[in-house]
Parts: structure tokens; sequence; C-alpha cells
């Protein structure tokens, strides 16, 4: 049955209301995220290819994986838009909102997470470059957070 | 996590990332064994042509003196601090104007000495250390001063003019000269031991203070020791009153000490210097000369730089890791260049260099 949010007395009575919220929240905070690991992991990266422009192209995997937080946030973020019809109900809202706070949660941390270990990494390198496939695994595993969190979002927008 | 770290992580990565790359750039033990086998200047200018050094070395004609050749070596160093100062910000900028400051006090120091022996401003002037901040005006000006305590106001401040009491432009000569040179330079460290003691925190302040707090102590010994060599009193003023390992009990029992071998003895046995000065009355003896305290000291600075550069990513421990590392070199290369123009064979011109083990 649908719902008129008009009539309700309060907005947090609105699935729509926590529907749109949580898509936001999924597009706003990963973008930060994403943000916070380019803009960490990319002046380590300039600096490393001033000194050692052989380096920079494999180091540029840090700003691709921060980029990458973006995208998943996007996803999330677009499957709750399309999932806001008027026939939501409260707790598909709700739903979709969780879905969308752990996206963007998790992508926050991640992204600094990429930032802090890239713009190591890609220091590292610039002094040992032979060391890049070791110092890589730090950053996979700051992206893998974001996937745990995506995963979620997907289950919660596509389950109950 | 501390502010200073963030600010570190956010604002200084570029040039943390920098520096490592350039280390990794550095002349490493082998190459620079290789050039103290060199048989002339010339083959050892052609051996750093391609080296940061290359630029400042394609300079010179071939007929050029050792000290010109030593100074675009210097220049070559210099020209890679002021890239990092120009590369910084905030606070790490403070830092590296600060670290540059000390090069004030070897200009002063040099300055003083070449006009003691009756040099002309043209020959200091080849010799000048291009990182001073004081520049060739000011530097003229002083030149043309002859009275050394009124030199010490206009470059350097009250503490200064302090600890050169009982030393005249007229006096100054061979050890007495040296010892002058010591004073000066310890001045100018203490300046940038209190900048990080007091103005530093965290890990900034724990990688920079062993390398600074050595330098002091060290400076200090080397006061003591040398004015045992030429016999003067009232030594206590010249001393540097800041210390880090060398306490005021350690440094009444060097004054104490009768000469300068029971000085070394007593210095060999300290606590925490003893790991860089065993066997130092042996070194003395053999080469009636402290140049192996420098020496010393510099193979601890790169040990503690090489530890900097292993530990925490993020403080300004790794700059001053890495300008450790980058003078030494440049020392070395200077080392070398003038033992190969002298004459020196290999095995007594490496003793003089400072090399990672």
């Amino acid at each position: 049955m649908a719902i008129d949010c008009s009539t309700l007395s309060s907005v947090t009575l609105c699935p729509t209301f926590w529907a749109g919220l949580g898509a936001g929240l999924s597009v706003l905070l990963s973008a930060i995220g994403a943000g916070l690991g380019i803009g960490i992991s990319g002046p380590a990266i300039a600096g490393a290819g001033v000194e050692r422009p052989e380096v920079m192209l494999k180091t540029f995997i840090a700003t691709i994986l921060a980029e990458a937080l973006a995208i998943y946030g996007l996803v999330v973020g677009l499957l709750s838009v399309f999932a806001i019809t008027p026939t939501l109900t409260i707790e598909k809202g709700v739903r979709i909102f969780a879905a969308g706070l752990t996206m963007g949660a998790a992508a926050l941390g991640s992204g600094f997470g990429i930032g802090a270990a890239g713009s190591a990494m890609a220091s590292a390198t610039a002094e040992k470059p032979e060391i890049f496939s070791r110092a890589v695994i730090s950053l996979i595993l700051a992206e893998a957070l974001a996937i745990y969190a995506l995963v979620t979002g997907l289950l919660l927008l596509f389950t109950g | 996590m501390p502010s200073d770290t963030i600010s570190h992580l956010v604002r200084d990565n570029y040039l943390i990332a920098r520096l490592r790359g350039k280390r990794s750039h550095l002349l490493g033990r082998q190459q620079l064994v290789a050039l103290s086998e060199s048989k002339s200047q010339t083959e050892i200018i052609g051996l750093l042509a391609e080296g940061s050094y290359g630029p400042e070395l394609s300079k010179l004609g071939s007929e050029s003196s050792t000290i010109e050749t030593e100074r675009a070596v210097r220049l070559g160093y210099a020209e890679s601090v002021m890239s990092l100062i120009r590369a910084s910000a905030g606070d790490t900028h403070e830092f590296l104007m600060q670290y540059r400051r000390r090069s004030d006090a070897y200009a002063i120091a040099g300055l003083v000495v070449f006009k003691a022996q009756g040099k002309t401003w043209e020959e200091y002037l080849a010799t000048r250390q291009p990182l001073a901040l004081m520049n060739e005006q000011e530097l003229h000006r002083l030149y043309s001063n002859d009275d050394l305590s009124t030199i010490a106001r206009e470059a350097g401040d009250r503490h200064l003019v302090e600890r050169l009491k009982g030393f005249a432009m007229t006096d100054i000569e061979g050890e007495k000269a040296s010892l002058l040179r010591d004073v000066i330079n310890g001045w100018g460290e203490e300046r940038f031991y209190k900048y990080i003691n007091e103005k530093l925190s965290g890990p900034d302040r724990e990688n920079c203070l062993p390398i600074a707090g050595s330098a002091i102590d060290i400076a200090n010994l080397t006061i003591i020791v040398r004015s045992k060599i030429i016999g003067a009193s009232g030594i206590k003023d010249h001393l540097i009153p800041s210390h880090w390992k060398l306490n005021q009990r350690a440094i009444d029992q060097l004054l104490a000490a009768t000469d300068v071998t029971q000085a070394l003895d007593v210095a060999a046995s300290h606590e925490y210097y003893s790991r860089i000065l065993s066997g130092a009355r042996q070194k003395y003896e053999e080469s009636k000369s402290l140049s192996f305290i420098e020496v010393a000291l510099r193979r601890y600075q790169l040990d503690l730089s090489r530890r900097v550069f292993l530990g925490f990513p993020y403080s300004v421990g790794i700059v001053l890791a890495f300008l450790i590392l980058k003078e030494n070199e440049a020392r070395n290369v200077a080392a070398v260049l003038a033992g190969v123009a002298a004459g020196l064979p290999a095995d007594e011109l490496r003793p003089l260099l400072a090399l990672q083990e």
C-alpha cells in the first residue's frame, strides 16, 4: 500500500525520506573517501615520479583503487534511487538507508586507509622499486573493506 | 593520530616520497671507495658527471683548482637542499630554514679563520658556504671588520659574543684557529638543537633529537680535547651550555683530565659515546689529529639516519635524516677530491671518509 508522506505526523515515518537519505549518504561519503584516498596518495605518487619516473605508472594503482570507492558508492546510490517506488514500505526504506550508510561510511574509512597506505607505498617504491608487489598488499586490504560494505549493501537492497 | 602526523601525511607526503627517491640515488659505499681509488680529479669528475653534482662539475674548466672543484660539490649539495626548501611548506619549511641557519655558523667560522690568517676576501669567497642565509654583501661587510667581538655581535647573538671572549683576531693560528672554528660551529649546532628540543614534539622530536644532540655533545668534547692540545685555560666559557647525553658530570670529568690522551680515555669510557669513541686514544696517537672524532660523529649520525628511514614514515625526521646523508655524501666527495689532488693513497684516504657499514 502506498504511503503518502505529506499526511504523516513526522518525516521519520516516511520511507522515501530514509531511502533518499541512504542513497545520498552512499554517494556523498564514498566521494569524500575517494577524495581523501586520491588527495593523500596523489602528491606522494607525484613526488615518487619526480625522482623515479619509471615507478609512477604502477604506483597510480592507489588513485585507481581510491576512485573505485566512488564507483561503489554510486552503484549503491543509484540502485537505492531505482528502488524508491510509490509502494515503498517503511521497512524497505530503512533497509535502503542502512545500505547507503554502510557503503558510505566504509568507503570513507577505506579511502583514508588507501590514502595513507598508498602514500607510503609510493614513497617506498621510489626508494626501492623491487618492493612494490609487497607494498601494494596493504592497499588491496584497505580496498577490501569497501568491498565488504558493497556486498552487505547489495544484500540489504535485494533481500528481505 | 596526533596533528603533527596528520599534517605530515597530508602536506609533506610529496616531499617525503621525493626524499626517498633521492636517497636511492645517493652514492653508495662501493661507489665512494671506487672514487677514492681514482688517479685524478678529472677521473672523479667524469664518474660524478651523471649524478646530482654533474651540473655544477660540468661548469668547471680543465685547469680547475681543488678549491673550485670542492666548491662545485658544495654548490651541488646546496642546490639539492634548496630544491627541498622550495618544495616544502608550513612547519617543514621552517625546519629546513632552521637547518639552513646552521650554515651561517660555518660561514662565520670560515670568515673569521680566513680573516685571521690574512687571506683576501676573494680567497674566502671561493670557499664560503653556499647554503648560508647571510648574503655576499653581509659577509663582505663582516670581512671588512677587524674586531672579532663586533663580528660575533653583528653576525650572531650575545651567546656567541660571550663564547668568543678570550679570542683575539691577532692570535688565531693552528689549533687555536680550529678551536675557534669548533666554538662557532658549536654555537650554530646548539641553535638547531634548541629549536628541535623546544619547538618540536612527538615523532618529530624523537627522531631529530639524537642527531642534533650528538652533534652538540661531540662539539663540546672536541672543544675540551682541543683546548687540552693547546693548553688553553678558561675553556668552560667557550663550551655549549646545552647537553644531550654528555652531561655536566661527564664534562667535569673531561675538564679535569690532565692531558689529551686522558681526556680521550674518559670520552671512550662514557656510557653512551663509548660505542663511537672506542680506541680514541690510539687513533689520536696515530694521526695526531682530532679529525677522527668528526668522522666518528658522522658515522654515528649516518646510522641514526638509516634507522629513521626504517621507522615511522610521517615525521620531519625523514627530512633531517636525508639531509644528514646528503651532507655526508658531499663531505665524502669533497674529501676524496682533496685527497686525490694531494696524492693521498686510497688506503690513507678511506679512514677520512664516513661510510655506512
